[in-house]
């Protein structure tokens, strides 16, 4: 893209699915470091890695010992990688006030340029989120040079007023990015993957925004995640073939602004949101 | 009737293939050490494992006891060769016999059995520390459901890559692998005596139990329901009491806490080294 007219054109996100491991974070930064230079050299402006890409997922009370603060000198070769490439990565954030989030940070031009702090912990099943991490106080879109994106980290994208909320607030595209598990239930696409492709294509059409969902594959302590990355317009046109189920994979997809910002236009759904039936839920719940 | 979900075998195989790599690799260790029964559990097991990491960092090992069938040592060979890795054969008789007695415990098949069990873990052990490997868990969903093995015998391994895999589908996984056929067609035993099986054991065999299994532990459904939906009686009584009489299986031990730092209560951390 066009150095001196980022917002125009088009932009290549890439979705770097990856297998992480817990507690083992020079192995992870490793990969990302590896996948930012691949996706540099096949043209991505901005590279999204899936949820707490940096520690692993199941680090259970591991977050105590290995969270990190924005400042932390681990990130460096991070931000340093990000002057040639932005990153979206995932890691437990050691509050200052006490508590750790699970964070997804945006680092471009050598910094950091947002953060968004998962709201949904989920604590049930085999999910215990909620033992080690604090919510996430506010959903905003986070802007860099790039544009204004809508980030939502996992079980976020389930409670489908995420992203009306993001698109609400003027996000020019949604990056999900997940840590999801599967089963595999017999079906060619396992149960965990098909579900993550409903949710992303049904957040990309009613948001009519493109929809980047980066996931993780591979094992952590016996557990199996889903991969299939994937991007779609708001349309629910694929912008790139998804990634496999179980192994490692670069995705790059291609955006084009000029025909986002038409399709919104013609198809306003966002914009015609019925608030006043969130209000008067919100009063009925208040009552 | 309820069926059990149907399995991608091909998916399945590709997906435990990548855990025991990972496995291996988060360890930092060479390689795994698999008993080869002659059974189908102990060959898919060490068919994933020679396909995940090679069949040069796959020792196997046939155990051998007193009672133990000619055919399995047999069987065991097979499976070795078809998978082109060395069988070793360890024969534990003798110690076998002389733990025993003096414990005075060759009388009680299922004592002598449990014995032999508990030897054929520390064979395997063993060797794992000498050549610094883990040691692959050959455990299916059922017999952990059902209870049917040897408490720190065959149920201790370092990884249990069938431990959430149904037998019926361990059937399904060895014909996707290239067990051979003889293997994945003989009625399923731990050959602790003679003429053993599991299926005169357990009264009922794992094809027929399984889809029970399956719809109480993962569908919720009590021993009302499982008549209803058309399962036999008796079946279902027996199939619930070894579920719920050999449950504390599912968790070998229990720790007393009495501090607010208890392993794996207050405490809970990745299984593999930090790096």
């Amino acid at each position: 893209m066009g150095e001196g007219a980022p917002q125009q054109g088009v932009l290549v996100v890439a979705l770097a699915q990856i297998a992480t491991c817990p507690g083992q974070l020079r192995t992870n930064l490793d990969k990302h470091l590896a996948m930012a230079d691949q996706a540099r050299a096949r043209g991505a402006d901005l590279v999204v890695f899936p949820e707490l890409s940096v520690s692993g997922y199941l680090l259970a009370h591991g977050v105590l010992e290995h969270a990190l603060c924005l400042d932390d000198p681990l990130l460096e070769p991070l931000r340093r990688a990000s002057r040639e490439v932005a990153l979206l990565v995932g890691l437990p954030l050691r509050e200052p006030e006490g508590g750790i989030s699970n964070a997804a940070v945006l680092l471009e031009g050598g910094e950091v340029r947002g953060v968004h702090r998962k709201l949904y912990l989920p604590t049930y099943g085999m999910f215990d989120e909620g033992r080690y991490f604090v919510p996430g106080p506010r959903l905003a879109p986070i802007e860099c040079r790039f544009g204004r994106f809508g980030v939502l980290i996992c079980e976020d994208a389930w409670h489908l007023s995420s992203a009306a909320l993001l698109a609400r607030a003027g996000a020019d595209a949604l990056f999900i990015v997940a840590g999801g598990p599967t089963e595999l239930d017999g079906d060619h696409e396992p149960a965990g993957s098909r579900r993550w492709h409903w949710i992303v294509g049904a957040t990309a059409v009613t948001t009519v925004r493109p929809v980047f969902f980066a996931n993780r594959c591979g094992w952590e302590e016996g557990v199996l995640f889903g991969g299939r990355s994937w991007a779609v317009d708001g349309r629910g046109h694929s912008l790139a073939a998804a990634a496999p189920i179980l192994d490692e994979a670069l995705v790059t997809a291609p955006m084009s602004r000029a025909a986002a910002v038409r399709t919104r236009t013609l198809i306003p759904i966002p914009a015609t949101e019925r608030l006043d039936l969130w209000r008067a839920a919100m009063e009925s719940a208040d009552a | 009737m309820r069926d059990l979900p149907a399995v991608d075998s091909a998916l399945l195989a590709a997906a435990l293939e990548r855990f025991l790599a990972e496995e291996l690799r988060a360890s930092g260790l060479a390689g795994y050490v698999v008993g080869l029964s002659g059974g189908v559990d102990s060959a898919v097991s060490a068919a994933l494992a020679v396909a995940a990491v090679g069949r040069e960092r796959v020792t196997a090992l046939a155990l051998p006891g007193p009672t133990s069938s000619p055919a399995s040592e047999r069987d065991a060979r097979s499976v070795a060769e078809a998978l082109g890795v060395p069988l070793e054969v360890v024969d534990l008789a003798a110690a076998g016999e002389a733990i025993a007695a003096t414990l005075a415990a060759r009388d009680d098949r299922v004592r002598f059995g449990n014995v032999m069990a508990r030897l054929r873990m520390i064979a395997l052990f063993d060797r794992a520390r000498a050549v610094g490997a883990l040691v692959l868990g050959t455990s299916n969903k059922s017999e952990i459901l059902l209870g049917y093995s040897t408490l720190f015998g065959d149920a201790a391994a370092s990884v249990q890559p069938l431990g959430d895999v149904w037998k019926t589908h361990v059937f399904a996984l060895a014909r996707t692998l290239g067990v051979p056929e003889a293997v994945v067609n003989k009625p399923p035993t731990a050959d602790l005596w003679p003429g053993q099986t599991d299926a005169a054991e357990l009264g009922f065999d794992y094809q027929t139990v399984d889809p029970v299994l399956y719809g109480h532990h993962e569908g919720g459904m009590g021993r009302a329901e499982l008549v209803d939906a058309g399962f036999p009686p008796a079946l279902v009584d027996a199939a619930l009491a070894a579920y719920r009489r050999n449950r504390f299986k599912w968790r070998p031990t229990v720790v007393a806490r009495v501090s607010a730092s208890c392993i794996n209560v207050d405490r809970i951390l990745p299984r593999n080294p930090e790096r």
